[in-house]
């Protein structure tokens, strides 16, 4: 079983295999190396980063949900500037991709952080965050509008031949249309998908329990809305799908690369088990054996009309 | 420092010791090399684990105290464990306390949930302080108090106060420790427990040099990653914040933005 090849390729991303740390999950990577072998990881994502530094929301930033998790961390970083400096060169040597996860309230907000990026030869993907619940402004706004989303795209399009995600919202009607607008506007993949809006109330204190008030959702409870989301976007780009949402096992990343996702990211998961991500990995060559295929790459899209 | 492991610790016993409150003791010679005030982040069939300090470090018998309160699912499955059963640990997590200064009066104040950890400060650094050792501690009623024995057993100034005067004297931790502060100005305070409790404690010792305070706040992974559980403190540009979990949960006082 140890023989099996694993590697996936996100456009022309190649992984060695297609399960990746999530943003925000796994800070900018040094916190988890006591726990986990970085470079047994299909890749990093790192925390997003800002043009300059952003403080963050007031706690409570974390709520337990049934299967899942809220959180209002408002995308605290110490900025592009310092990310570079302190926190890439380790992501640069940890021996597996690196992605990094790009955020601002304006165009002009990513266009600077990505600029930045450019002078970075450790990059292996831009991912585009348009579809964080938890800042006022930008963000989630650029995720819920086709136009927008197309907009701030095309402007980073034009500053970089980088491998280009976009992460995008679940809070939107049709995200599918979202897809296809940043696919047209130049984006090499989609990530699927951010967080869920959500409250949680305080019973003692009788009020919302995140500091943020709402918060996104994630964990095993969203894993349904995810893969319904990647299910619609598989059929309405070509590019490839980056799917995420409640991940825990093998058969999980399975149910995600037939829904039509070519590689996955694990986020909550590891907070209960740091060794999730290797685990999933150490599963997957008899998961895929039992599945009757040889390679993920044989899963893609399995799901999908016209394919059953 | 020794870095964080994840260990299967199997459950020595566990024991009822208050009303709603837990202490196990686990094997594990590798907890045991812990700091006072650091904690295990422990498994539980929830999305998160939970953090729990250090009640007691044993390192010749290689064996741990942690003592929680129930107050939802996790905790109430954690207290159903049975002896002999394994917890799935991670850590030691965080810093703990500095090691107390030989030469200074030493009062060590905890309030609820926040005695046990100031109890290993005892522990494990009675014999260090030459100078008197008092401990404050204060609880809601007399059978939410923990470890009251144990303090009695190590030292004889051990302050009690209760809100409703169930036990010792009516009140909080604030009015014996306020007493010994005017005591002793050249005093060092370490101190656990509510936020509340723990802001009034630093504006009670403004102006002593060695207050240490170990912070709780709701916590995502434990490991200084998701940067949820932070607390505001004075940094070089300004207020910022900090993460309970790896750069405390022991903050000098006047680190801290109250």
């Amino acid at each position: 079983m140890k023989g099996v090849n694993l590697e996936v390729a996100v456009g022309a991303v190649r992984l060695a295999n297609p399960v990746m740390a999530a943003s925000g999950t796994f800070g900018f990577g040094p916190e988890y190396a006591d726990l986990v072998n970085l470079s047994r990881l299909g890749g990093i994502a790192a925390k997003g980063v800002s043009p300059d530094p952003w403080p963050g929301n007031p706690p409570p930033r974390v709520w337990e949900t049934e299967s899942g998790l809220l959180n209002s961390i408002g995308l605290q970083n110490p900025g592009v500037e310092v990310f570079c400096r302190e926190d890439l060169p380790f992501l640069a040597a940890a021996g597996t991709r690196v992605v990094v996860n790009v955020i601002g309230h304006t165009v002009d907000e990513y266009c600077r952080v990505v600029e930045r990026l450019e002078a970075e030869s450790a990059v292996d993907a831009i991912e585009l965050n348009i579809s964080c619940p938890n800042i006022k402004e930008g963000g989630l706004t650029f995720g819920q509008d086709p136009i927008h989303a197309a907009e701030v795209t095309a402007a980073v399009r034009a500053i970089t031949r980088r491998p280009l995600w976009v992460k995008l919202s679940p809070n939107v009607a049709e995200p599918e249309r979202i897809a296809e607008a940043v696919a047209t506007a130049g984006a090499d993949a989609v990530t699927a998908i951010n967080t869920v809006l959500g409250m949680a109330i305080d019973l003692k204190r009788r009020r919302p329990a995140l500091g943020g008030l709402s918060g996104g959702l994630s964990g095993p409870a969203i894993k349904p809305i995810a893969l319904r989301v990647v299910y619609q976007v598989a059929q309405a780009v070509d590019i490839p799908i980056v799917g995420i949402g409640g991940i825990r096992t093998a058969e999980d990343v399975a149910e995600f690369l037939m829904a039509g996702a070519s590689a996955v990211m694990v986020g909550t998961a590891t907070f209960a088990d740091p060794t999730t991500m290797e685990r999933i990995i150490d599963d997957l060559p008899e998961c895929l054996e039992r599945l009757g295929v040889t390679t993920p790459i044989e899963l893609i899209g399995q799901a999908l009309p016209g394919r059953l | 420092m020794i870095r964080p492991l994840i260990i299967k610790a199997t459950i020595h016993s566990i024991t009822a010791v208050a009303t709603g409150h837990f202490e196990v003791r686990l094997d594990s010679r590798e907890l045991a090399a812990a700091i006072p005030g650091q904690f295990v982040h422990v498994r539980t069939p929830g999305t998160l684990r939970r953090p729990i300090s250090f009640s007691r470090l044993d390192r010749a018998q290689g064996r741990v105290g942690i003592l929680w309160q129930v107050v939802g699912a996790g905790t109430r499955w954690l207290s159903e464990q049975p002896a002999g059963s394994q917890l799935d640990v991670l850590g030691p997590l965080g810093h703990g306390f500095p090691a107390p200064q030989a030469d200074r009066p030493w009062c060590l104040v905890g309030g609820g949930v926040g005695i046990p950890p100031v109890f290993a400060a005892l522990e494990a650094w009675q014999d260090v302080v030459q100078a008197p050792i008092t401990a404050v501690l204060g609880a809601r009623r007399e059978d939410l108090l923990t470890m009251g024995d144990d303090f009695r057993d190590r030292i004889d100034d051990v302050r009690i106060t209760t809100d409703d005067g169930s036990r010792g004297g009516r009140g909080t931790v604030l009015g014996p420790l306020a007493h010994w502060r005017a005591q002793n100005p050249n005093g060092q305070v370490y101190a656990c427990g509510p936020t509340a409790m723990l802001a009034q404690v630093a504006q009670v010792c403004q102006g002593v040099e060695h207050v240490y305070l170990a912070l709780e706040q709701r916590m995502g992974c434990g490991m200084g990653a998701c940067l949820a559980c932070v607390v505001l403190a004075q940094g070089k540009h300004g207020p910022e914040w900090r993460r309970v979990c790896h750069d405390g949960p022991v903050f000098a006082a006047e680190e801290l933005i109250w």
